[in-house]
């Protein structure tokens, strides 16, 4: 065979060329694509011409169209065509034919556009949800915010009945009160405790503190606790421990009473142990090995993770409402914000042993011990100190109000109000604030500078905050200025006096 | 003999043009995406009057992010343009604003209708609150799956263009 005729055999033409006249009426085809009559109107071949019937009826002109897709004559083809206009009102009209390559394409194009539209759907739901998510967290903050003012002052209240004459009758109810609204709003503090860590917003503090008499308190605190319930109690503290480190005391109590009291609760005989090493020192890091045991009713393998998992409350045949099932989430996702782990080796009715490991910092070189500060009481001011509260909610007032009163030391003042509180310090001079973190649509700090606004006098003026959120990013800038501090609500009256005090002797 | 008007379809890839097509010219909908590229012409007598109809020709085209990249042979002798977007994807008019005042930069007299799709994925307080987008230019809220407001769309379209 010749080159001529392996060339016929194998190659296939799509091209098909057609000659029309300025109306697009077919003159002459090849017909290599499609079988087309002479004289056939092509606007009668695919609604394709009969859009551009004009383009036929221009001069000197050549338009190019690429992936067209024509059904021909019952033939779905994909096409470029292109229209070139002849001499004397004829049109050269070029159609090649390009299915597999455009059908290549439409694979590619497919592909990619689903995963567009899917990664854009998904973004959607995403954000959707982080919406319900931030909705939620707002909602549980402002709520679980709302209900502190009315447990503050329950707990005040309870503090001041009990310096009363009371029966023994009556001190037990009074104590079943206060235990209640403890109990309270250590709930609230561990529903708070999950938003924060869902929002991102739980963030530890840095604060040098004496280890030592950190873990005495707790040996103190879980031997009496153990005790109550007839258990044994042991402790191991390591000799090595430094006497002071540096990191959120807070948070580290909050793990150690979570572990200790739920080896507790769920034991019934035997005994609990705590034990607390020192893994070890590196590069300002300090490493602590902590263990909780008891002889309890332990945990089935199965539920081990379980345990840490919010709301998880695994079946036990030792009723424990106080728990809300919050405890654990809350200490694994501080462990492991302190750079830790936690784990369980447990055994049904023979004990658990909770295990931890976790990082905090030494102190700085620059650290000084402070010295010991006599009692507050034994203060003795020449005469009554003058302090202003700046505080909407009345119970708040009323709470300290009666905690002021009892002292004997302070003349308060109460300003309700934004509009109140230019004209009360214009009329007198006070020896020192206090101030809610929010006043109507007033923050701390507007509250503040309306202060200083007022009279720069008030600059050396010890500011105290009450507030129930000492993590926000405004109470941390506002008491990083001198004679600015806060006092977390929920307060304890003795805390409100002792920063009172502390302030005044300055 | 009945006057042949040639309509542009114009938005984002996904958002319904075609299915808008064939709800209209073969009154179905099928939920599977099969992209469209290149162009689909299909074609569909409307009566405007009791005497008077006029021939849609109606140009699907590959969807694009951005209309600048259409090709522009495609619009060559353009009567009428539908720019679809879809109304359960941001995505698809974060930039309806430019869009549009590209058309009507580039394309003076040939009349625009904006259309959000797939007006049964989203609520009525979804429209609400892209009000501000929505409010300005969009002329018809529609539904290719259910049908909604898609006939109205064209034959008003088809009235303007004679």
């Amino acid at each position: 065979m010749t080159l001529d005729t392996y060339k016929k055999n194998y190659h296939k033409n799509k091209f098909q060329y057609l000659l029309t006249n300025h109306l697009a009426v077919i003159l002459e085809s090849d017909d290599t694509l499609f079988v087309l009559e002479q004289k056939t109107a092509l606007d009668d071949v695919h609604p394709f011409f009969e859009s551009l019937l004009s383009l036929f009826k221009t001069k000197g002109e050549t338009y190019h169209f690429s992936c067209v897709n024509l059904i021909v004559k019952g033939k779905d083809v994909i096409v470029d065509i292109s229209i070139h206009n002849q001499d004397g009102n004829k049109n050269l009209v070029v159609i090649e034919d390009l299915t597999n390559h455009y059908n290549n394409y439409q694979l590619t194009a497919q592909t990619r556009n689903d995963s567009v539209i899917n990664s854009q759907i998904l973004e959607l739901k995403n954000k959707y949800l982080l919406e319900k998510e931030d909705f939620k967290n707002t909602f549980i903050t402002n709520f679980s915010h709302q209900l502190r003012n009315p447990i503050t002052s329950i707990a005040t209240f309870c503090n001041i009945i009990s310096d009363t004459n009371l029966s023994a009758e009556q001190k037990n109810y009074l104590h079943i009160i206060s235990s209640a609204n403890t109990d309270l709003k250590n709930r609230i503090d561990d529903v708070l405790d999950i938003a924060k860590i869902n929002s991102g917003q739980l963030i530890l503090t840095k604060d040098v503190f004496s280890l030592a008499t950190f873990l005495d308190e707790i040996v103190y605190e879980y031997k009496s606790l153990a005790a109550n319930k007839n258990l044994d109690f042991s402790a191991e503290i390591d000799t090595k421990l430094p006497e002071f480190i540096e990191g959120d005391k807070f948070r580290l109590k909050q793990i150690i009473d979570n572990l200790m009291s739920n080896a507790i609760t769920f034991t019934t005989k035997g005994s609990v142990g705590f034990h607390i090493s020192l893994n070890y020192i590196r590069a300002n890091k300090i490493s602590l090995h902590i263990e909780v045991t008891d002889t309890g009713i332990g945990i089935n393998p199965s539920d081990y993770d379980l345990v840490f998992e919010r709301f998880a409350k695994i079946e036990s045949p030792i009723q424990n409402d106080e728990n809300i099932g919050l405890g654990l989430a809350i200490v694994k996702h501080l462990i492991s914000e302190m750079g830790g782990n936690i784990s369980i080796e447990s055994q049904k009715n023979i004990g658990t042993k909770i295990t931890c490991n976790l990082s905090l910092s030494t102190i700085p070189r620059t650290y000084k011990e402070p010295k010991k500060t006599a009692s507050p009481k034994t203060f003795n001011f020449a005469r009554k100190q003058n302090v202003l509260l700046i505080d909407a909610s009345e119970l708040t007032q009323l709470s300290v109000l009666k905690t002021l009163a009892l002292e004997g030391n302070f003349y308060l003042e109460i300003v309700s109000n934004i509009a109140a509180l230019s004209e009360i310090l214009l009329k007198q001079e006070f020896d020192i604030i206090l101030l809610s973190n929010k006043l109507g649509n007033h923050s701390a700090e507007e509250l503040i500078k309306k202060v200083l606004k007022t009279s720069r006098d008030y600059k050396d003026v010890p500011k105290l905050i009450l507030t129930p959120e000492i993590s926000s990013t405004e109470i941390k800038r506002l008491i990083r200025v001198p004679n600015t501090d806060y006092i977390k609500t929920p307060f304890d009256k003795n805390i409100l006096l002792e920063t009172i005090y502390e302030y005044l002797k300055k | 003999m009945i006057a042949s008007k040639k309509i542009v379809l114009l938005g984002h890839f996904g958002v319904g043009k075609t299915s808008l097509i064939r709800r209209f010219v073969q009154d179905i909908f099928s939920k599977d995406y099969k992209v469209t590229i290149g162009v689909h012409i299909s074609k569909k007598e409307v009566l405007i009057s009791e005497n008077k109809k006029v021939s849609l020709l109606l140009w699907d085209l590959e969807g694009h992010e951005d209309i600048k990249r259409t090709r522009p042979s495609y619009l060559l002798g353009t009567h009428g343009f539908i720019y679809v977007f879809d109304l359960s994807r941001p995505e698809t008019y974060k930039a309806l604003k430019t869009e549009i005042e590209h058309l009507k930069t580039h394309y003076k007299n040939v009349p625009i209708k904006v259309v959000g799709n797939k007006m049964d994925l989203v609520t009525k307080e979804h429209i609400k609150q892209n009000a501000d987008v929505f409010d300005d230019f969009v002329d018809f809220f529609t539904s290719a799956k259910l049908g909604s407001r898609v006939e109205l769309l064209f034959s008003k379209l088809a009235k303007e263009l004679l």
